[in-house]
C-alpha cells in the first residue's frame, strides 16, 4: 500500500481559469449528468444514493439516501434548502466551490429536486461568502439563459427555481432548523424536533436541507454508476450496532492551524489524521504536534497518540469524536491548551442563540472558568468543574442533551474532551497560578487512559489500496 | 429618520419578494435588511419600520431579527468595516498581533470607530478561510496571510 495522495472529484479542475462560468465548467463535462438523470425514475435514484453509501457532508454523516427516502411524495410544494452558511471554525471548502465551481452545486441542486420531485430551491449561503454569492447567483443566472432553470429545465417537462438567500453572520443558522427559520425571516433559532424538516419544514412543508458538498457528490454518482463511487473510500467489517460502517466516496478535509501547507485536500476517505498532516506538508516548522481536532472546532480533541486514526465517520465514531465538517485544525507544541479552549468557548459564548438557559448561561460559564484557569486564577477543583458545567448543557457520556438543538454537545465536546485528555497541563495552570505550556508528553493523559479507537477495528477496516 | 428604497432598490425588493411564497412575505426580511443596510449604512429605526412595512410585519419584529445577527448594524458605522477573524485557526496564525497593531494603526479599540467616522473595526468569528489564516475582510473583500506590513498596505489604500 503506497502513502495516499488527493483524488480530486468534486474539486477536479477548480483552479481552471474561468471554470465559474458555464461554457468552461461544460467544456470539462459539467452538467452532463442531465442526460442520464431524466431518463431515470426519481424513485431509481432514491434507490441509487442509498446504495451508494453516500453520507451527509455536513456534520451528522447521515445517510443521504435514507434521509431522501423519508420525503412524502404526495405534498406539494416540497423545499430543498442548500445549506452553504459554512460556519463551523476549521471548514472552508464549501467557500471555494461557491467561487470557483458554482455549477456543480446548480447541477448538484438539479439532481436532488428532480429526485425528489422538488420546484423550488432555495441556497442560504452565509452574509461574509460575499465573492461566493456574486460567484453562484452570475452562475444561476448562466443556467437561466441556458434553459438548464425555469420552467422547463433542460427542455424536460420539469420547473425548478434556485433562489439564494444570504444569511447574516449567525452561526447557529447552520443547523437546519435554525436555517429554516432564518430563511423565513426570524431569528435563527432551532426548532423542537419532531417535526422534522423532511415533514414539516420550510413554510410547513416537506423540506429537504443539505449541505453542499454532499450536493455536489450527486451527479457524479449518478454520472458514474454506485460501484465506481462505492470503490472509494472504506468499509468496515464487525461494526456494533447502530454505527454506519459505509464511508463511500471523497472528502474535502480542510487543514489549518500549525501545518506547513493549509488548504483543502482532497482524499478517498480513510486516510489516517497522521497521513493527512503529512499530506499537507507536516507540523509547521517541524515542531512537535500536540493535538488535532479532527472535524470543525466542535469534534471532540485527538492527542498525537490518537492521530493514527482514520478520518471517516465510522472509525472518528468510535474514537468518540466525529468527521464532522471535516475541518482538520493541527496545534504544534507551542499551544496552551486553556488558551486554545478559552478561544473555542468565547466563540460558542458569542453564537450560542439564547433559547435554552443550560446552552445560553453555561456556554459563558464554561468559558469563564476555562479563561480563569488560562490566566492563572483558577481554583483547585476547576477542571471537574469545568466538565460538570459543560456535561449539564450535553452530556458527552450518555450522549443526552439538555437543549433543543445540538449546539449543547458542541460545546461540551471540545470543554470535556480538552480538560480530559490535557488534564495535566490544565491542573498544572492552577498549582502555579499562571500560564504554563508543558512538553507535548507531559500535557497528555497517558494515552491507556484516553486512547479509545479499537485496535480490532482498524484490522477489520477495508482501506483503500492508495496506489 | 425616515427612510426608503431608491427606485433602483425598491425594484430589487420588488424582485426579491418573487422569492418566497405569497403568504410567507415575512421571508424575505433578511434580504431586505441587507439591501436597506447597503443604502444606508446602518439597521436605523427608520430603516425598521420600514422595512416592517414592506414585508407586513411589526417593527418590534424586524428589531428581534436585527439584533440576533451580527452583519446588521443598530448603530452607525464608518464608511469602511474592518472585520478581523478572532477564531483558533486565526488565533493559532497569529491574529492577535494583527488585531493589535489595527488598533494602533487606528487609534481605536476594537467593535469602535476611527474619530474621522472612516473605519469601523470589528473582531468576527470564523470566516470559513482558515488556510489563509490570519484573515480580515474590508467591506466585501477577503484579505489574508496578513503581516503587519500586508495591514498596513491595505489601511493606507483606503480613501
Amino acid at each position: 500500500m503506497g502513502k495516499p495522495k488527493e483524488l480530486r472529484i468534486l474539486y477536479e479542475n477548480l483552479d481552471v481559469p474561468d471554470m465559474h462560468t458555464i461554457e468552461v465548467y461544460r467544456q470539462h463535462g459539467g452538467y452532463k449528468s442531465l442526460d442520464k438523470l431524466f431518463g431515470m425514475e426519481p424513485s431509481d435514484l432514491v434507490d441509487m444514493i442509498k446504495a451508494s453509501g453516500l453520507r451527509g457532508r455536513g456534520g451528522a454523516g447521515f445517510s443521504t439516501g435514507m434521509k431522501w427516502s423519508f420525503v412524502p411524495k404526495d405534498i406539494e410544494p416540497k423545499y430543498l434548502c442548500a445549506n452553504a452558511d459554512e460556519s463551523e471554525p476549521g471548514t472552508f471548502s464549501n467557500r471555494y466551490v461557491l467561487e470557483r465551481k458554482p455549477h456543480a452545486l446548480i447541477e448538484g441542486i438539479i439532481n436532488a429536486c428532480w429526485t425528489l420531485g422538488i420546484h423550488t430551491a432555495y441556497v442560504y449561503i452565509r452574509g461574509e461568502f460575499t465573492l461566493g454569492k456574486v460567484r453562484l447567483d452570475a452562475a444561476i443566472k448562466e443556467a437561466y439563459a441556458n434553459g438548464l432553470l425555469g420552467d422547463k429545465v433542460a427542455g424536460q417537462d420539469f420547473a425548478l427555481n434556485i433562489y439564494t438567500h444570504a444569511g447574516a453572520g449567525a452561526y447557529i443558522c447552520g443547523e437546519e432548523t435554525g436555517l429554516i427559520e432564518s430563511l423565513e425571516g426570524k431569528r435563527g433559532q432551532p426548532r423542537s424536533k419532531p417535526p422534522f424538516p423532511a415533514v414539516q419544514g420550510l413554510f410547513q412543508k416537506p423540506t429537504v436541507v443539505q449541505n453542499v458538498e454532499t450536493l455536489c457528490n450527486v451527479p457524479y454518482i449518478v454520472n458514474n454508476g454506485v460501484d465506481w463511487y462505492k470503490a472509494m473510500g472504506s468499509v468496515y467489517k464487525d461494526c456494533p450496532r447502530g454505527t454506519d460502517p459505509v464511508n463511500s466516496g471523497t472528502k474535502l478535509y480542510c487543514i489549518s492551524g500549525h501545518i506547513e501547507k493549509p488548504g483543502v485536500y482532497e482524499v478517498e476517505m480513510g486516510l489516517t489524521a497522521n497521513e493527512l498532516i503529512e499530506l499537507a506538508g507536516g507540523v509547521r516548522g517541524g515542531n512537535r504536534l500536540k493535538a488535532v481536532i479532527p472535524g470543525g472546532s466542535s469534534a471532540p480533541i485527538l492527542t498525537p497518540y490518537e492521530c493514527d486514526v482514520p478520518l471517516d465517520f465510522t472509525s472518528l465514531q468510535m474514537a468518540k469524536t466525529m468527521m464532522g465538517s471535516g475541518g482538520v485544525i493541527v496545534m504544534d507544541e507551542t499551544v496552551c491548551m486553556a488558551h486554545a479552549l478559552t478561544n473555542l468557548l468565547d466563540f460558542y459564548a458569542h453564537e450560542s442563540c439564547g433559547q435554552c438557559t443550560p446552552c445560553r448561561n453555561g456556554t459563558p460559564w464554561a468559558r469563564d472558568i476555562s479563561k480563569r484557569i488560562e490566566q492563572g486564577l483558577g481554583e483547585p477543583g476547576d477542571v471537574d468543574r469545568l466538565i460538570e458545567v459543560a456535561n449539564n448543557i450535553a452530556n458527552v457520556d450518555t450522549f443526552t442533551w439538555n437543549t433543543i438543538c445540538v449546539f449543547g454537545i458542541a460545546v461540551s465536546w471540545p470543554a470535556v474532551s480538552f480538560a480530559r485528555k490535557f488534564r495535566p497541563e490544565f491542573e498544572a495552570h492552577i498549582r502555579e497560578g499562571k500560564c504554563v505550556t508543558l512538553p507535548v508528553d507531559e500535557a497528555v493523559t497517558p494515552p491507556e487512559e484516553n486512547y479509545a479507537w479499537p485496535q480490532a477495528l482498524a484490522e477489520a477496516a477495508q482501506k483503500p489500496a492508495w496506489d | 429618520m425616515s427612510f426608503e428604497f431608491t427606485p433602483e432598490n425598491l425594484a430589487e425588493f420588488e424582485e426579491l419578494v418573487t422569492h418566497y411564497p405569497e403568504d410567507y412575505r415575512r421571508a424575505v426580511t433578511l434580504p431586505a435588511l441587507h439591501l436597506a443596510q447597503s443604502q444606508e449604512g446602518w439597521c436605523s429605526p427608520g430603516v425598521m419600520e420600514y422595512i416592517a412595512e414592506m414585508v407586513g410585519t411589526s417593527p418590534a419584529q424586524v428589531r428581534d431579527v436585527v439584533t440576533f445577527y451580527p452583519m446588521f448594524f443598530e448603530e452607525p458605522v464608518g464608511k469602511y468595516i474592518v472585520r478581523v477573524c478572532h477564531t483558533l485557526p486565526c488565533d493559532l496564525c497569529g491574529c492577535a498581533k494583527i488585531k493589535e497593531h489595527l488598533c494602533e494603526k487606528l487609534g481605536v479599540g476594537m467593535e469602535e470607530t476611527t474619530a474621522d467616522g472612516k473605519i469601523t473595526l470589528l473582531s468576527t468569528e470564523c470566516l470559513a478561510a482558515c488556510d489563509q489564516a490570519p484573515v480580515m475582510m474590508i467591506d466585501d473583500d477577503l484579505h489574508g496571510l496578513l503581516t503587519p506590513d500586508k495591514v498596513d498596505e491595505l489601511i493606507d489604500g483606503l480613501e
